[in-house]
């Protein structure tokens, strides 16, 4: 039996250590589960997510407070782990650290994106008078208001005019716009910029805002 | 909130099945990250022979008289090596007589016919030899066809990559004597040689008698590295599972008895004893 077997811990070279420096693989060590992920052992995958995926979870969840989205966190969170080890550096830090950091970061990402969301939404309700409960006079200045609103995006070109309705009327993210219309999501953004610039010009800048 | 309390025991086992799922549909298991591109073994084959080719060129006067391997000086390696070449033609050609030749005593005549001969000579020789080789192979086309030389019957690709192992093998026996350093091969063609010595693995245990059922999880790390699950000895349900996590590269030089398993760097998980004997039997798959 050879001595180097024998043991559950062996010294080597680490990449990124340079020549001549040698770290310890322990079992279960966050240097020794970074190279078996980077290898492909999906058991290294397994063996961190039964360690920390409750420490991801708990992060999702402080900053979500709703389980369901929290455990779309963790998905993604370990999903980027695999598809991307060389992102995780132990050198940096313990591999808790970079997940649980990871997992809040998604989650704020994921809560900015639900706030605007839910403001595209209202703001879509706002522009739609039959959905409000108003007096005759009001519902008169509101009908005025977004038809006004209305007639100007028909005179946008075709493509303004599409991604206008899509995230205005349709309460569509920029990314979802870009995946209807068939174009790149910065593209989507920019022609969102551009319509809402015409529409200001054509449109009383009180009007925008207060419908 | 404390980690660990807040996923119920089952929304664990059920968040834990969709993302090692979705992990594994990301990305495949067992594949190293970045992933190789993938080439065939004759372009293996080609590639490890331009490797020695330019070690050799490399090579003073006095580097081709230093003894290499097995009392052979390189001038002579290099000439067991045109026999190795001649032997692959005489099988690619289907003569059954190279099938069950011996690797070292079949190559001895082409081995010492260099004594004496110009290094260049020898050299251009070898070179040639390979390229006929290649030229072989394209004319054969077909990678799964069966090839029977020095004892072993293998597909055609598979033997391109043992040939492939051998090349490198013996180009690092040569920079060593000449005091070059040890030269490991570009990740595309690693791969493919710790992929087939993972997979000889169990062929390598029954040849040195090794029929414990075990289970082994082999995790090679670095460029050319990867992960597979190797089953050695029957499948029964006590098959002992053990993991050894090793360097590609590394792993390949036990695999060509260049190391012994005491100076590979290594770390296993399970039963210590049976890492060891899976290990040592690895180097039963060197042809030398």
């Amino acid at each position: 039996m050879h001595p180097s077997v024998t043991e559950r811990t062996t010294r080597r070279h680490c990449p990124g250590t340079g020549p001549g420096v040698s770290v310890t693989w322990v079992e279960g060590s966050d240097p020794l589960l970074a190279v078996r992920l980077t290898a492909g052992d999906d058991h290294a995958l397994a063996e961190v997510f039964d360690r920390l995926a409750p420490a991801a979870y708990g992060a999702a969840l402080s900053v979500l407070g709703q389980g369901p989205a929290a455990q779309d966190v963790v998905q993604d969170v370990f999903v980027e782990l695999w598809c991307h080890p060389d992102r995780y550096n132990p050198d940096a830090g313990s591999l808790r650290v970079f997940l649980t950091v990871l997992a809040r970061h998604r989650a704020v990402d994921v809560a900015r994106s639900e706030l605007r969301r839910i403001a595209r939404q209202e703001r879509y309700l706002r522009l739609t008078p039959m959905e409000q409960d108003r007096s005759p006079p009001e519902e008169v200045t509101a009908s005025e208001a977004a038809s006004a609103l209305r007639t100007a995006v028909s005179h946008l070109p075709d493509g303004q005019r599409r991604v206008i309705e899509l995230a205005y009327f349709e309460g569509l993210t920029c990314r979802e716009v870009a995946r209807a219309v068939g174009i790149p999501e910065g593209t989507a953004k920019s022609r969102l910029r551009l319509a809402l610039a015409k529409l200001e010009t054509v449109l009383d800048r009180q009007l925008l805002e207060s419908s | 909130m404390t980690p660990g309390k807040d996923v119920p025991p089952v929304l664990s086992t059920v968040l834990r099945d969709r993302v090692l799922r979705a992990a594994r549909l990301a990305r495949a298991e067992g594949r190293p990250f970045p992933d190789v591109v993938a080439i065939s073994p004759a372009e293996a084959f080609s590639r490890a022979a331009d490797a020695l080719y330019g070690s050799l060129c490399m090579l003073s006067d006095a580097d081709w008289r230093h003894p290499a391997l097995r009392g052979l000086d390189v001038q002579c390696l290099v000439g067991h090596l045109i026999g190795v070449e001649y032997d692959v033609h005489r099988a690619l050609s289907g003569d059954p007589v190279v099938a069950a030749a011996d690797h070292v005593e079949s190559t001895q005549p082409a081995a010492a016919g260099q004594a004496g001969r110009r290094a260049a000579q020898t050299c251009a020789d070898w070179h040639r030899a390979t390229g006929h080789t290649l030229a072989l192979v394209r004319s054969t086309g077909d990678l799964d066809a069966e090839v029977a030389v020095h004892g072993l019957r293998l597909p055609l690709g598979a033997l391109l990559i043992v040939r492939a192992f051998e090349l490198w093998t013996h180009e690092n026996d040569i920079r060593r004597v000449a005091g070059l350093p040890a030269s490991v091969p570009d990740a595309p063609t690693l791969r493919l040689m710790t992929d087939l010595a993972a997979r000889l693995l169990p062929h390598a245990a029954s040849l040195t008698g090794l029929d414990e059922p075990t289970s082994l999880r082999l995790v090679l790390t670095g460029p050319g590295g990867g992960a597979w699950d190797v089953m050695i000895g029957e499948d029964p349900p006590g098959a002992v599972p053990i993991r050894i996590v090793a360097d590609a590269a590394g792993f390949c030089r036990l695999a060509a008895n260049r190391v012994t398993p005491a100076e590979l760097d290594v770390h296993v998980t399970g039963d210590p004893g049976r890492a060891a004997r899976v290990l040592a039997a690895a180097s039963a798959l060197a042809l030398d």
